[in-house]
This record gives C-alpha cells, sequence and structure tokens, in this order.
C-alpha cells in the first residue's frame, strides 16, 4: 500500500513537474559557526574552488556570501555545502535567486533545472516572475533543529531522503 | 584563592563583547579548514636565575573537515647553556561533535599527543613541549553562545623514559592530568568590512595539572593578546603567570610569542 501511495504520488508529480526557460543567477549562502575572519576567507576560498562558482562576495559583518555562477555549467548546491563543511562550518540558510518567466507554482508543485529538481513548499498558488528568492529547506542547509520541524510537518519522503528516484530533489519555499 | 580566580575569570568573559575561539596556549574544538596548512614559530622565554628560552616550530594540516595534525620541534638552551634540538610532537584532533546554529555553536574533539625528548628529567611537571618523551591523549569542548566563547579541556598524560638514556625518575609521578578552562574575545573591529581589517582578540585561560598520586598540583593564569593581519596572518603575545604549584618545574612564568601564517586549498 506504501509503495502505492509513493507510485501516484510519484506520477502525479512528474505530471505536474514542468521544465522551462527560468535562469539561475546567484546563491546566497549563509554560513554558521563562523567566529573569526580566518574562517570567513578560509571558507571563502573553499567555494572559489568549485568549478561553475564565478564569483563569491562576502558580507563579513552578516556572514553571508554572494555566489555568482559560470555561465553554462551545471550548478550543484550540495557542493557548495561540501565545501562549508569542509571549511569546518555549516550552512545555515541558502537562497537561490532565479529568474523566472512567468511559471505557475503552488505546494508541491516540482520544477525541472539542470540536473536536480525543487520542490516547492508552502507557497500557495502564485505565478513567478522575474528574479524571484527561493530558500532551499533540505537537511544540512538549514539548522538541524529547523529541518525536524519540516520532516514533522511534510509527508514527503523525498523531503528527508533529498532524491526522489534517481533525482536530487531540493526543496523550496519563497 | 582558587575559587577567586575561576570566578573572576568567567566574570571577565561575561562581559564579552564577541566571542573569539583561536586560543593561544590550548586549542579549541574547532579545526582547521580541510586542505588548509598553518606554519607556527613559537618563542617561549622566562627570566628565572638566567634567561633561558624555546624555539617551537610548527606545521599544521587539515585532511579532512573533522581531523588535523601538527607536527612540531622544540629547541631550547633550558637544560644547557647552548641552543639544542631537544625533541619532536605529533599531535591529532578529530572533531567529534559539531552543533552550529546562527549565533552559537557547540563543538567536541578529541586529541592525542605524542613527544619526544633528549633531555634530562630533573622536573616532575610532565611537560610534553621539550621536557619529557610521552604521550597524551584528552577532549575538549567549546562553546560559542552569541558573546561568549568558552572552552574546556581534560588530558591524561604518561611520562616515558627521554631519549638518550635519560630515564624517567622512578620517584616521579608517571601520570598526570591537565585540564584548562579558556575564553576569548574580539574587541575590534567592532563591524567587519574587509578582510584586511586587522582583528584585536584578547584571552585568558587557565591552565591546571595534578600529578597522579602524589598530591602535586600546579595552576597558572595565562592572560594573551593576539593580532590577525590580512586574515591569514596570526601575532600572539602571552604571559603565563603561575597562580601555585607544589611541582618542581622549570620555565615558570614564561612569555610567549608566536607568529603564525596559514594557507588555504593547498593540500
Amino acid at each position: 500500500m506504501k509503495t502505492l501511495k509513493f507510485v501516484v504520488t510519484a506520477v502525479t508529480l512528474i505530471l505536474f513537474a514542468q521544465v522551462s526557460s527560468a535562469q539561475f543567477i546567484k546563491a546566497e549562502v549563509q554560513v554558521s559557526g563562523l567566529t573569526c575572519s580566518m574562517c570567513q576567507l578560509a571558507t571563502e576560498k573553499a567555494m572559489k574552488t568549485i568549478d561553475f562558482v564565478a564569483t563569491v562576495e562576502p558580507d563579513l559583518n552578516k556572514n553571508v556570501y554572494e555566489i555568482s555562477f559560470k555561465k553554462g555549467k551545471n550548478v550543484n548546491l550540495d557542493q557548495i555545502k561540501k565545501k562549508v563543511k569542509d571549511a569546518g562550518f555549516s550552512v545555515s540558510k541558502l537562497v537561490v535567486v532565479f529568474n523566472f518567466d512567468q511559471l505557475k507554482v503552488s505546494d508541491n508543485f516540482h520544477y525541472t533545472y539542470g540536473n536536480s529538481q525543487y520542490h516547492f513548499m508552502n507557497v500557495g498558488d502564485k505565478t513567478l516572475n522575474g528574479p524571484v528568492r527561493l530558500t532551499v529547506l533540505d537537511k544540512d542547509f538549514i539548522p538541524a533543529g529547523d529541518f525536524k520541524k519540516w520532516s514533522a510537518e511534510t509527508k514527503f519522503d523525498c523531503y528527508r531522503t533529498g532524491v526522489m528516484g534517481t533525482t536530487r530533489t531540493y526543496h523550496v519555499t519563497l | 584563592m582558587k575559587k577567586l580566580v575561576v570566578l573572576l575569570a568567567l566574570l571577565a568573559f561575561s562581559f564579552a563583547s564577541f566571542a573569539q575561539e583561536l586560543y593561544v596556549s590550548t586549542e579549541p574544538a574547532s579545526n582547521m579548514p580541510k586542505d588548509g596548512i598553518g606554519l607556527r614559530m613559537t618563542q617561549e622565554g622566562a627570566f628565572e636565575n638566567n634567561y633561558q628560552s624555546r624555539l617551537i616550530p610548527e606545521v599544521m594540516l587539515g585532511l579532512h573537515k573533522n581531523l588535523m595534525v601538527h607536527a612540531t620541534a622544540y629547541l631550547s638552551d633550558f637544560f644547557q647553556s647552548r641552543y639544542k634540538a631537544e625533541g619532536w610532537s605529533a599531535y591529532a584532533k578529530y572533531r567529534f561533535l559539531s552543533i552550529d546554529s546562527t549565533n552559537r555553536h557547540f563543538r567536541g574533539a578529541f586529541y592525542a599527543k605524542y613527544a619526544s625528548s633528549n633531555n634530562p628529567v630533573l622536573f616532575q611537571e610532565i611537560n610534553l613541549e621539550g621536557n619529557n618523551t610521552g604521550w597524551q591523549a584528552g577532549v575538549v569542548f567549546t562553546q560559542l553562545l552569541h558573546k561568549l566563547a568558552l572552552s574546556g579541556s581534560v588530558n591524561y598524560n604518561r611520562a616515558l623514559d627521554n631519549r638518550g638514556g635519560n630515564l624517567f625518575p622512578s620517584n616521579f609521578a608517571k601520570e598526570s592530568i591537565g585540564y584548562s578552562f579558556s575564553g576569548g574575545l574580539l574587541t575590534y573591529p567592532k563591524v567587519y568590512r574587509d578582510y584586511k581589517q586587522t582583528n584585536i582578540n584578547v584571552y585568558l585561560e587557565l591552565l591546571g595539572r595534578s600529578n597522579i598520586g602524589t598530591n602535586q598540583h600546579l595552576m597558572e593564569v595565562v592572560p594573551a593578546v593576539q593580532f590577525i593581519i590580512n586574515s591569514k596572518m596570526r601575532i600572539d603575545i602571552a604571559q603565563r603567570l603561575q597562580l601555585w604549584s607544589n611541582m618542581s618545574r622549570n620555565g615558570r612564568n614564561m612569555y610567549l610569542v608566536r607568529l603564525e601564517y596559514n594557507l588555504f586549498n593547498v593540500l
């Protein structure tokens, strides 16, 4: 029964999933655990080693890094998270900015971009146009306590696993 | 007296404006970034009967986000009139706990050290920074709580015979327990804009040691000031002050000057 439910959900979601000509503009990463400028510089330099990252602009006072991406490269948000963790810290918030062209979204709407899917949570029915800030809600992209809260609220297994089938699925909200 | 010192230290740091955990005399539970190299040159000195000092070059590597190692050499004129190479040590620290949120983090790490020395064993204090051959294992926890960074650690030390036929005296305690309590605060800049702004941090650390089975104890307090330049280079200046000790030791009330340079993403 559980499997059937999963298959039905998956099929429904795939049907609703939509591919469009949106563009990934940039990401803003807030890093927690940082206590000194040496740690901040180490984190920035680690992120700059990622092949799809063009520039990293830090706000040292807020521990927020604005990351712009190279054109034509596949963006992998997990890589950003990994670099932050390797530097010894954690991502406490990651906002991705997409440029949308009249994209209709609703709760649990799935959007495919690059090699990944973006699962909209708690957004209601809206049409997204122009640059839109989406906050990633997945594990290790928000504080552990917040992840637990979201896990308790959602029925979707892909929230806990981060994958649907074999596709990396990020969960985002407005 | 003992309680007063602890209380004063706690009080000093409860007024901290921003926390800092790059302690001078101890290691925090946090690690170096993966693939980073840190190069250190430390000089310690004391004016007892005459001026004696020790030079300590050190290389630190961030092997994994949770694992870092140090390799250290010791040179001094503490046991003879001329400078000589007296030993080396290897240190590893594994971070097993990391709970981060925006304005606070709590971290825990295990560490272990092996030190080798060719000096004669003349003092009851087990000192793995050049004096003694031996090993150490310990645990450290560091808490950053909004404006307060505190770190506490406990370690077990086991002395062995020194190299060069310098046996460990049978009437000395072979084992000791070390403990420390550290606090740090960032005093400048108040607002961060640029990596080039020099940070000025001040620290206060309490370093204690008790020899097992002999009722020998010592306690030092170490105020320190630290400058971080260009977010890469670090200058530490510290002064150890012995609060009490009933074990024989050398290098009482040592000063420390250290230069550290960090390279990122080089491994």
